[in-house]
């Protein structure tokens, strides 16, 4: 077990630095901020000092180990645009992200999890054919177009909800909703592919051929086997909870982490960029490896390095 | 509840009072607010002019915000009006002296004086040591800074675009001040009024922690103050009732970041906001056809013009570069892409240069003649080689529709003109690889052909700095028009200029005007001036 936890964790850091090299070299190549920041009627002597204060007329290579050594000691940088520390814009707008992608997540799982398990019981039934619809509609419709599509039925029409902005809790309903649907469509898709599958493996029949009851044979033989793919399923979204929102906090003016990403990759803020992706990075990786400890827990053979069938 | 007698006189009383009050008296507690959805609120995440010199820093601070000694007519012609400063007058060619308004208050209570005014344009607040061309410091060791702040890099540079030569400001007393240029300057008065040169509280910049603090809530003497400032997010200004030029007729002012153009035609049509800024030509209709809605249209003081490279080997020649102005039917694209909402201006000049009697009249853009230019093309010797066109994705408005018909254009006539998008401004400027044409666009920022002509087609201008033109005899008229206080000289040399950078050996040729769309609600009793910014001042709203 111990092997398999270093493993794990050395491949995570690994991509962590992947991903900051990757990141650092591209911002570097795609433009230079003082142009980008100052603005194409500015002087050159403004563009030069700007250079000058902030590095970039440095060897990329130079620049590039000075980053390194920032991060060891946990030095994210300071932002270009307004000169405060990339680490605190990043938290400062965490926590307004995480108020639309966690809710639309526990949304994602209590709705699309129970409609798949119930389409894969129900197979052929009118019920299965309306999660397959919902499910197809839900992830195949744009967030850009469902978004809006949402907006002009609740905010325009009805004038039920505010169509953007976020000023009270009134204001992520619909942001909630748009990132939900599509998720819920998947997880429903994908549970009731996985339960489908297991239902018609011969350890399943052994348990009806036994006797068992069948909620019995559904709780104990079929949804733990089922759980696997679900499980990889869930981890991509909980490491999506910080960058997943791009779209939506665009489309409803949501300060999220999404927007300054969009922000910062245009103005070339490359600190902030930065940490975006480090945070992200992080993020991502920590779910994989939560995930990975799940399969483990799940399925003791991959624990023991052994391949499932 | 039984009615006593008290509360009867206490109900008379009430009633004889709001007879006897004064109706101004009434209406304070009634001011409305409103809220603007902007597509940014500022693009550097500060609150100072100088490192906000944009189109949407100018919508926020002017004339809302930050003052000048000399205010723009932005409901007018755009020329100067007495703000901070009631009266000046030049000492000689160099030396301007103006009068402060006395009583003026700062939004933190202090009255200004000379001091704020010598600390506006001060080393420690603009400068940082960079010397004025043709000549030194002014009065340098009276501004020790008190709590030394790192400007952001760009400021000295940006504030020197625009005060190259300013030596210093001298406070001659508490309510005078002298400004000091090292050269001659006729348009030291222009320069007053431009984006920039507004009047920051001293006291509030020394008791700052950091300048990012400082830009976030800068102290000014604008009839409205900042109440909370959220980077990409939004700024709300409130009324400052000490205002000196009389109490502000709106409570609160919120400016709300709606990046998506959908979005923001969406709040508007809910009622969510008042206005909606920055709306595409194609969205007028929509928004006009909706009941108790309209839409503002304003031409503002920029233009949209196409710069040619003559590093290019086939832009080198001046025919070919002519045959690119003659092939353009600008008024097909102002009917097709802008609805008629904008105008094909008289070459790179604004009709707010008659304000200094500056302003050339029978000069205009090249006409559209496609036989003349396919008869250039000729003469040229064309042969059909390609020439590349670095564009950026709709970075102005209507910009790759308005890229798409240009080279429609251009190919009637002969022209292969083949587009590269860049994601960026450095990308357009990189050395590397070919360049051939590129747009960009020309502000006025004072009322006199120095601005754009001179600025950025001059020597120290960009298009000479980025190696696209050079000219000896432009470079000659630029120095007459910076440096010449004879009017009629300087009439002569910007007539010459023209001829020169739009005809004989163009460096641009003109488009056409620029232009904003606001949407608002149809009751709001409020006008668009032309520019970007907003006048919620009370002689611009009748509630």
């Amino acid at each position: 077990m111990l092997k398999f936890t270093l493993a794990k964790l050395a491949r995570a850091l690994l991509t962590i630095l992947l991903v900051m090299s990757f990141a650092f070299i591209v911002l570097r190549l795609s433009g230079d901020p003082a142009q980008i920041m100052l603005g194409p009627d500015a002087p050159q002597d403004a563009v030069d000092a700007f250079r000058a204060r902030w590095g970039l007329d440095d060897p990329l290579w130079q620049q590039y180990l000075a980053y390194l050594k920032q991060i060891m000691t946990f030095d994210f940088g300071i932002s270009m645009r307004d000169q405060s520390p990339a680490i605190d814009l990043v938290l400062d707008r965490i926590p307004a992200t995480l108020a639309l992608t966690i809710p639309a997540l526990l949304l994602k799982i209590a709705i699309g999890i129970p409609a798949g398990i119930y389409a894969a019981l129900h197979r052929e039934s009118i019920a299965d054919r309306g999660v397959i619809m919902f499910a197809i509609f839900g992830f195949t419709i744009p967030s850009f177009v469902l978004g809006l599509v949402l907006v002009l039925i609740f905010a325009v029409t009805l004038g039920w909800l505010p169509a953007g902005g976020q000023d009270g809790w009134e204001y992520a309903i619909l942001p909630i909703a748009t990132m939900s649907i599509g998720g819920i469509g998947i997880f429903a898709r994908f549970t009731r592919s996985a339960m489908i599958e297991v239902l018609g493996q011969p350890y399943i029949r052994t348990a009806m051929a036994k006797g068992l009851p069948w909620r019995e044979v559904v709780w104990k033989h079929a949804l733990p086997n089922a759980a696997v793919p679900i499980v990889t399923l869930l981890g991509f979204m909980v490491g999506a909870l910080i960058a997943g929102a791009v779209v939506v906090e665009s489309i409803f003016s949501w300060p999220g982490i999404g927007r300054l990403i969009v922000v910062s990759v245009a103005n070339r803020d490359l600190a902030v960029v930065q940490c975006i992706l480090l945070v992200i990075a992080a993020s991502m990786v920590m779910a994989n490896l939560l995930v990975d400890f799940a399969y483990g827990v799940l399925d003791p053979r991959l624990r023991h390095g052994h391949a499932a069938h | 509840m039984p009615i006593t007698r008290r509360h009867t006189l206490g109900l008379v009383g009430a009633t004889a009072g709001s007879l006897i009050l004064p109706r101004h008296i009434m209406a304070q507690g009634k001011r409305r607010s409103v809220t603007i959805a902007v597509q940014k609120v500022t693009n550097n995440n500060t609150l100072d002019i100088w490192n906000e010199q944009s189109n949407v820093g100018e919508r926020v601070f002017f004339p809302n915000l930050w003052e000048g000694l000399i205010l723009r007519d932005w409901m007018g012609n755009q020329g100067p009006v007495p703000g901070l400063a009631t009266e000046w007058q030049r000492l000689d060619d160099k030396t301007i002296e103006l009068k402060l308004r006395q009583g003026v208050k700062f939004h933190n209570g202090d009255e200004l004086t000379a001091d704020d005014v010598v600390f506006s344009f001060s080393d420690e607040r603009l400068f940082a040591g960079t010397e004025p061309a043709g000549g030194k410091t002014l009065y340098a060791e009276d501004f020790k800074p008190q709590n030394a702040k790192e400007l952001p890099a760009g400021v000295p540079g940006v504030a020197r675009r625009l005060w190259p030569a300013l030596r210093g400001v001298e406070a001659v007393d508490k309510y005078t001040v002298r400004f000091h240029n090292a050269t001659p300057d006729m348009t030291l008065e222009g320069r007053l009024y431009a984006f920039g040169s507004q009047i920051a509280n001293r006291r509030a910049w020394d008791e700052a922690a950091s300048y990012a603090e400082w830009a976030a809530r800068p102290i000014t003497t604008g009839p409205y103050m900042v109440e909370d400032f959220r980077p990409d997010v939004s700024l709300t200004l409130v009324a400052f009732d000490e205002y000196w030029n009389g109490r502000p007729p709106l409570e609160r002012i919120r400016f709300v970041e709606v990046p998506e153009v959908a979005s923001r035609v969406n709040g508007l049509l809910s009622g969510e906001y008042d206005f909606a800024c920055d709306l595409p030509p194609d969205q007028i209709g929509a928004v006009n056809g909706t009941p108790g809605l309209e839409v503002q249209s304003s031409t503002i003081w920029n233009h949209r013009i196409t710069v040619f490279n003559t590093q290019n080997e086939i832009l080198a020649d001046p025919l070919v570069r002519r045959a690119f102005s003659h092939a353009i039917d600008r008024q097909a694209i102002v009917e097709a892409l802008w609805g008629g909402e904008t105008a094909i201006p008289a070459g790179l000049q604004f009709d707010s240069f008659s304000t200094s009697d500056m302003f050339v009249e029978g000069w205009n853009v090249p006409e559209y003649d496609p036989d003349l230019a396919r008869d250039l093309l000729a003469q040229a010797n064309y042969k059909g080689d390609a020439i590349p066109y670095r564009l950026l994705n709709n970075y102005y408005t209507n910009q790759t529709p308005t890229a798409q018909v240009l080279v429609e254009m251009w190919k009637q006539v002969g022209l292969n003109v083949e587009i590269q998008m860049k994601e960026n401004w450095d990308q357009i400027y990189a050395p590397e690889g070919d360049k051939g044409v590129r747009d960009w666009s020309a502000s006025n920022l004072i009322n006199d052909p120095i601005t754009p002509l001179v600025v950025q087609f001059g020597p120290n201008g960009e298009a000479q700095q980025k190696r696209d033109y050079a000219n000896d005899e432009v470079n000659q008229l630029c120095s007459v028009m910076e440096t010449s206080v004879d009017k009629a000289e300087r009439k002569r040399a910007i007539t010459r200029l023209l001829e020169i950078t739009e005809r004989e050996d163009p460096a641009y040729t003109v488009l056409h005007q620029n232009a904003v769309f606001t949407g608002l609600k149809s009751d709001l009793k409020w006008k668009a001036a032309p520019a970007f910014a907003m006048d919620f001042r009370a002689s611009n709203w009748t509630a």
